[in-house]
């Protein structure tokens, strides 16, 4: 019992300026351009940053230029859905005072994946549209939050267990699908095992989606602030709970469901991102909310650059970095909080 | 109230009775269980448009007969009957185990990772060992996944939600890696690898029957043996260590014993979710006490897989999908009403 209790506990967050949190920022904001480097310096080539600062200026040889052709879309794709789940990672396990949400764990990036093969199946889309992707991810939030909240409120491992039951039950659906239609399980296998490699069309694709996840999610900051005082405080500081619990379900959905129909599932970074944000600047929304925004992409573009280097001169796909990087991250922040009620 | 939320044991004022004692209640159930299980044997061998009639079952099965009904038994039905039944009654009683060992009803080789490592111990092998038969590898990585589970909780298989959450993280990793290999690979190749992953039994051998058959011929009657420490288990660690029943050491020898039953049903089946799960939860259910609860989990688990196998042989629309998939669409929304269930009792 006191096991789960003490997940559940997350400090309130502290009044008061905290003197470190500026030049934390601005640190992270060199790391997300240093990541942003060795995404445009590393790959198959490899680049030097001088050849990168003549070929940005329109200079240098063309196969360079033609290199940075496929690596810039590549990174901005990579900022982007690094920012979104990060953030969507922030608002799911502020929502629920929930240190173990992240949309991969909740079963969201699931039901993104049955919305994006029914529509390859049995539509005939070519690619994976966001929208297609949106009414599955927002099932299987709902059924998630739904099945794991108790009448105290959420419990972690609840969410965590009804996220893996939903996911087991889409991955059958998506089984029974693919093996009955070749062509969407072509497009599934590439599209499954989470990559940035789709550049440039993809980064469209999701952008208005994500602007408008980021921006609710950025409005909800001192909402979310006042929530994690308990609902009875948040009403009485004048917010209201259960706005600002759809409103936040709603960010987060459609800012997962924006990143997994571009890269494909990716775990953990939603997971693990909030927690660092958190250690560096304090459990304060509005500072949590851009630190994760510069940690996201940062920790992606780096799993990406790994990828890229690991089986050089094919890659291995930043999804199975980030699986086999997040994995750990999770099993420690078990042993973690299983060790304070100890 | 012991464990998370929900997760507890449901018994916790039972009676535990030392003496070894069957109840009358236990032997009908059994023996009806029994019965279904043979009648849903001979459908699976009669039915459909290759069906062998009834009349002539007896000889195929006594092997004198020839033509058709030789080939369908001996080649498709036969080997696929016996793998499903060897297959089930594995995962039964191996969820049987993991359920009273952890004194947790949701525990199962599912939750601890075991089915996703199974798939990717299968594609290791099917990438980097051609030679290597799929069922080797999955063996090797159902075991590793289950040893992975025990060394990162920290508290071995004693606290269940530990348990969950680095059952989840195994298996992320492990699916990780298969959807990394599913991709590689070329279409076809790929294709017939996701079958496999979802947990088949269409064209099986006789060679995976004799295997998954004598993994339940050893390792049952270990599983027997251990039935009357695994009442006192319910009782607690404590009380089962004042009753002489030595809780650890019964807890790890039981779970050796499930992981051992799960690897060779997957080796032989591929990795069939959830039947390990629901197998057990029925049979007690229909026991209603501890007694005789391995010989129903173990007839319970072949019949939901015999069953379910049957359903997807002979209902044209699934078009002989691979039976793991309906085991887990209806095994996991049948979890997620227990879950419900549980916890709508526990929260008060």
């Amino acid at each position: 019992m006191a096991d789960t209790r003490t997940l559940t506990r997350q400090e309130a967050p502290a009044a008061g300026f905290l003197p470190w949190r500026v030049p934390a920022l601005a640190a992270l904001v060199a790391l997300l351009l240093v990541a942003v480097l060795l995404s445009l310096a590393f790959g198959s080539k490899a680049l030097s940053f001088g050849q990168i600062w003549t070929a940005v200026g329109g200079g240098g040889p063309e196969h360079v230029r033609d290199v940075l052709d496929s690596r810039v879309p590549r990174t901005v794709l990579g900022l982007l859905v690094g920012g979104c789940l990060a953030v969507a990672g922030v608002v799911m396990q502020g929502l629920s005072r929930n240190p173990l949400g992240d949309p991969g764990l909740l079963g969201v990036n699931a039901g993104a994946a049955t919305g994006i093969v029914v529509s390859t199946a049995f539509l005939h889309l070519p690619g994976s549209p966001t929208w297609a992707a949106l009414p599955g991810a927002f099932l299987a939030m709902l059924i998630v939050t739904t099945m794991g909240s108790g009448r105290r409120g959420v419990v972690p491992v609840r969410l965590v267990l009804s996220g893996a039951v939903v996911t087991a039950v889409l991955t059958a659906v998506i089984q029974a699908i693919t093996l009955t239609h070749p062509n969407a399980f072509d497009d599934y296998r590439y599209w499954a095992v989470g990559s940035l490699a789709g550049g440039g069309a993809d980064v469209m694709e999701i952008l208005p989606w994500a602007i408008i996840g980021l921006v609710v999610a950025g409005l909800l900051a001192t909402s979310l602030n006042a929530l994690a005082l308990g609902e009875e405080i948040a009403i009485s500081l004048g917010s209201n709970p259960a706005v600002t619990r759809w409103a936040g379900i709603a960010a987060a959905t459609v800012l997962s469901a924006a990143a997994t129909s571009a890269a494909g599932p990716i775990a953990f970074v939603g997971l693990a991102v909030p927690h660092l944000a958190r250690a560096i600047v304090g459990p304060d929304h509005r500072w949590q909310l851009p630190a994760a925004l510069l940690i996201g992409p940062s920790l992606l573009l780096i799993a990406d650059v790994v990828g890229r280097l690991l089986l050089r001169p094919q890659e291995l796909q930043v999804g199975v970095v980030t699986a086999f990087v997040g994995a750990p991250v999770l099993l420690w922040l078990v042993r973690r909080t299983a060790g304070e009620s100890s | 109230m012991s464990a998370v939320d929900g997760l507890s044991t449901r018994r916790v004022g039972m009676t535990g009775r030392v003496v070894l004692h069957v109840s009358p209640r236990a032997v009908v159930v059994g023996a009806v269980t029994l019965a279904l299980l043979v009648v849903l044997g001979i459908l699976t061998l009669t039915m459909g448009k290759l069906g062998i009639p009834p009349g002539g079952l007896w000889t195929a099965i006594s092997g004198h007969a020839d033509g058709k009904e030789k080939f369908v038994f001996e080649e498709l039905r036969g080997p696929r009957l016996s793998v499903a039944v060897g297959a089930g009654a594995a995962l039964g009683v191996s969820g049987l185990l993991f359920q009273s060992g952890t004194r947790n009803p949701l525990a199962s080789p599912d939750v601890v990772g075991m089915t996703a490592g199974a798939g990717a111990g299968a594609v290791v092998a099917s990438l980097w060992i051609p030679l290597l038969p799929l069922g080797i590898g999955a063996f090797a990585g159902a075991a590793v996944a289950a040893a992975l589970v025990y060394l990162s909780t920290g508290s071995g298989f004693a606290v269940p939600s530990r348990i969950i959450l680095a059952g989840v993280g195994v298996s992320a990793m492990a699916t990780a890696f298969i959807q990394y290999v599913v991709m590689v690979k070329d279409q076809d190749e790929s294709l017939s690898l996701a079958g496999y992953l979802a947990g088949t039994l269409s064209a099986r051998t006789w060679g995976q029957a004799q295997f998954v058959g004598l993994a339940c011929l050893v390792l049952l009657p270990c599983a027997l043996a251990l039935g009357p420490r695994l009442r006192l288990m319910e009782l607690g660690d404590a009380m089962a260590d004042s009753l002489g029943a030595r809780a650890g050491r019964t807890r790890s020898l039981a779970i050796l014993i499930a992981v051992a039953l799960c690897a060779a049903a997957v080796s032989a089946a591929g990795p069939i979710a959830f039947v390990a799960l629901t197998a057990p939860q029925i049979a007690r259910r229909l026991v209603g006490g501890p007694h005789g609860a391995v010989v129903v989990s173990a007839l319970t688990g072949a019949v939901v897989l015999v069953a379910a196998d049957l359903w997807v042989q002979q209902a044209g629309w699934l078009g002989d999908l691979p039976v793991g998939i309906l085991t887990a669409a209806f095994g996991g929304v049948y979890l997620g009403v227990l879950l419900v269930k549980e916890w709508k009792k526990g929260s008060a």
